[in-house]
């Protein structure tokens, strides 16, 4: 039954990877659908990297004793000073 | 010439899986979390080893982990892993006029790889445009997978021996990875507001228990980035017909 269910499971993984690739999906994306797309990088990560950060125990966090936040401000800064010095 | 395709192929082999490397061993300790979780949660080998091989999907391995060991029935199950893996639309959708017209084996190998960590690094408008770039690709999605594969049995191996990992924070180690992307990647207005846009809408959401918030947030922001790249171009022209 778990050896099923794992199947399964990996069959709705694959296939929420592998939809919109399949060439024989009628759908045809326009240069303003493009543009939009490039968003999706960004802002997906982002949506899942800030609540890791901020929200502790299903509640908000954003004192100076939450060790992710200063851990978070440390990788900020050193990724942000990175661009300046490429 | 043949030689020098063959070297052209191996170099860019390399430089995939060079580009990868920092994320394959950013995820060593979510990798052992997950292995370690299945064991200890009374998962099989077996069972523990298909997870990572399989489904290939972090969130949606712990999730599952954590529900079937609540009894919880395989509808919820299956639904839940829908809504966690429903992001990997925006990255198909994406990625579409890249994939569409490739042989069978190219597009299926790499919707299988489509992680979030391969679509990070597909950033750059031609990237993974023409056959060497593909090969980068698969040389990046290849070795995320059998990075995750490891470090998952290296977790299933420990299992028996390491005390309950979930509380010792390492859920940071995909957090600062993401910064790592992210962080670079705002190099103009648009971007910042979707960043920004992202962040506050994903913890709300997150606050309100909403299984669909990582991709309505997700949605709203990358709707917010366009309008403001949208309004930009508009002040532009003005400007432009002004003077």
């Amino acid at each position: 039954m778990t050896l099923l269910t794992i199947f399964l499971l990996a069959c709705i993984t694959f296939c929420t990877r592998y939809l919109f690739l399949h060439p024989k999906l009628p759908l045809r994306i326009g240069a303003k659908t493009t543009h939009l797309l490039s968003f999706s990088a960004p802002a997906v990560l982002t949506a899942i990297w800030v609540p890791i950060i901020f929200v502790k125990d299903n509640s908000f966090d954003s004192s100076l004793s939450n060790p992710y936040l200063l851990a978070a401000t440390v990788a900020i800064i050193t990724a942000y000073k990175s661009i300046e010095t490429e | 010439m043949t030689f020098n395709r063959k070297h052209a192929y191996m170099k860019m082999l390399q430089q995939g899986f060079v580009a990868m490397l920092p994320l394959n061993l950013a995820v060593l300790p979510w990798g052992i979390l997950c292995g370690s979780l299945a064991i200890q949660r009374g998962f099989s080998e077996l069972e523990a080893i298909l997870m990572p091989a399989l489904i290939f999907a972090g969130a949606v391995q712990l999730v599952f982990i954590e529900l079937m060991s609540d009894n919880v029935p395989l509808a919820t199950i299956l639904f839940t892993t829908f809504i966690v893996s429903s992001r990997h639309f925006l990255y198909g959708l994406a990625l579409r006029d890249k994939f569409k017209n490739l042989p069978l084996r190219f597009r299926v190998s790499l919707g299988f790889l489509l992680t979030d960590e391969l679509f990070a690094l597909s950033g750059n408008r031609k990237a993974f445009v023409g056959k060497l770039r593909l090969i980068y690709a698969l040389a990046a999605g290849g070795s995320f997978y059998l990075s995750w594969l490891v470090w998952n049995i290296v977790g299933i191996v420990a299992g028996n021996y390491l005390p309950d990992l979930t509380e010792l924070g390492l859920d940071f180690a995909i957090a600062v990875t993401f910064i790592a992307i992210v962080i670079p990647s705002i190099t103009n207005l648009p971007v910042l507001i979707t960043v920004v846009t992202a962040g506050v809408l994903s913890v709300v959401f997150t606050l309100a228990e909403w299984e669909l918030g990582l991709v309505l947030s997700s949605l709203i922001a990358m709707f917010s980035g366009y309008l403001t790249a949208s309004k930009q171009a508009t002040l532009k022209l003005k400007k432009g017909n002004e003077s």
